[in-house]
């Protein structure tokens, strides 16, 4: 799957799974913190992205420094999707 | 005696805030599925959590809330935020027993409308949520009126909520307490067929035990468990003696829901009951649910108000211009009953 197609599967998830009804991928900027200012998701939301990435994708994320690093923006995310990903 | 201070209603009817209120909404296959407001005072991140049985809890307490805070939270529910329950059961099975979501899990739990009520406010008092099926709402309004004679300069936010979720409709129809065919709000009474339709809703009241500025109270609940009209009828009987000696009360609110087998039951107390009250059924609005009786209530409290009222919701109307008094009876799946005397000033 090209990077592009990954990324809008990857905003069409997250609204998905987080229930953010009112937005559309469009919305969601690739560089956009996905905490804080940026999205303003929360700690359950990490739960949340960490049960999507594991689901979807196959990515068990056992460390909770990785995910950290991981869970920034829907860059750093694609990234580590496209390298870590088992189905 | 448990005072009435303020009162909220979400349900199928435009029952909710300033608006002008109306009853006219008809069920759609079988199912009358509350008008929702916008929710404009949750804040987004925790509304997008909350299932229906949340969302219409909380947003049905919020505006009793602008007073101050209450001293706590009593609620009732029968069955709470099911469809997220059942949401949360699935993933176990879907994702293997491996790792679960929160969100789901957090939003399933009965207590988690009075909990996110007392979370948003930060109101750490008394906060309980009694799950006794078809009597979840009575119970609420029997531990509000002991706390209220315990502490009367006290205020307490008393509510009940049910929501319809896809698994318990599908559950309660193939049990037969759904109609199938005539299932509709319309011919909800003349259909003669075993069922009902389906409802939800959430009712909120602000009470005390003082009764200034009151604008109803509850003078008296009493919850019965009986397969038996003989015994049902007797209980019926003693309560008017009690209440209302020889005099009648002036407005009876009736449960009937249409059920060909629970049907008796209301015929019974209607004819138990001594000449001269009017009655009023309610379910054609509110759709049955098992703490229906807070939409009943809410009707109560507010009925002097009322003018979109139609004249077919009652069986009887003498055209009385104001009600002193209500009778709440209702019944649920023909074993648990409720009386319910409200006081108007």
């Amino acid at each position: 799957m090209e990077k592009e197609a990954l990324k809008l599967q990857l905003k069409q998830q997250i609204i998905q799974f987080l229930n953010l009804v009112s937005m559309k991928p469009e919305d969601i900027k690739d560089d956009e913190p996905l905490f804080g200012e940026g999205l303003g998701l929360d700690s359950i939301d990490s739960l949340e992205l960490i049960v999507l990435l594991q689901r979807e994708y196959g990515i068990n994320i056992q460390d909770p420094k990785e995910g950290r690093k991981i869970l920034v923006d829907v860059n750093t995310m694609v990234d580590y999707i496209e390298k870590n990903r088992t189905k | 005696m448990l005072y009435i201070h303020h009162t909220s209603c979400i349900s199928p009817q435009k029952t909710y805030g300033g608006e002008a209120l109306s009853f006219d909404k008809n069920s759609v296959d079988g199912k009358l599925l509350s008008i929702e407001p916008d929710y404009s005072g949750i804040p987004i991140n925790i509304l997008r959590r909350m299932g229906k049985a949340v969302r219409m809890g909380v947003g049905a307490a919020l505006p009793l809330l602008k007073p101050g805070q209450p001293n706590g939270i009593i609620f009732g529910t029968a069955i709470g935020g099911m469809e997220d329950c059942i949401k949360f059961l699935n993933q176990i099975v879907q994702y293997e027993e491996g790792m679960l979501t929160p969100g789901n899990f957090v939003q399933s739990t009965p207590n988690a409308v009075a909990s996110q009520i007392g979370l948003m406010t930060k109101n750490t008092g008394y906060n309980i949520t009694h799950v006794h099926r078809g009597l979840a709402f009575e119970m609420a309004l029997l531990d509000a009126m002991m706390m209220c004679e315990e502490k009367p300069d006290a205020e307490w936010l008393v509510g009940g909520v049910d929501e319809i979720s896809a698994y318990n409709y599908n559950i309660e129809r193939l049990g037969g307490w759904y109609k199938t065919a005539d299932a509709s709000s319309e011919n909800l009474f003349t259909s003669a067929t075993p069922g009902s339709i389906a409802g939800e809703g959430a009712a909120m009241f602000r009470v005390s035990g003082k009764g200034t500025n009151a604008i109803a109270a509850i003078e008296a609940v009493e919850t019965i468990h009986t397969k038996e009209i003989i015994e049902l009828s007797d209980r019926w009987k003693e309560f008017l003696d009690l209440h209302f000696g020889k005099e009648s009360p002036e407005l009876i609110i009736s449960g009937d829901n249409g059920d060909s087998r629970i049907v008796p039951f209301y015929k019974a107390i209607q004819e138990t009951t001594p000449a001269g009250a009017d009655i009023l059924r309610f379910k054609q609005f509110s759709g049955e649910f098992p703490t229906a009786t807070g939409f009943a209530l809410w009707l109560a409290v507010s009925i002097n108000k009322l003018n979109s009222l139609p004249d077919s919701a009652f069986i009887s109307r003498r055209g009385i211009a104001s009600y002193r008094n209500a009778v709440i009876y209702n019944n649920y799946k023909g074993e648990q009953h409720s009386f319910i005397l409200v006081q108007l000033p």
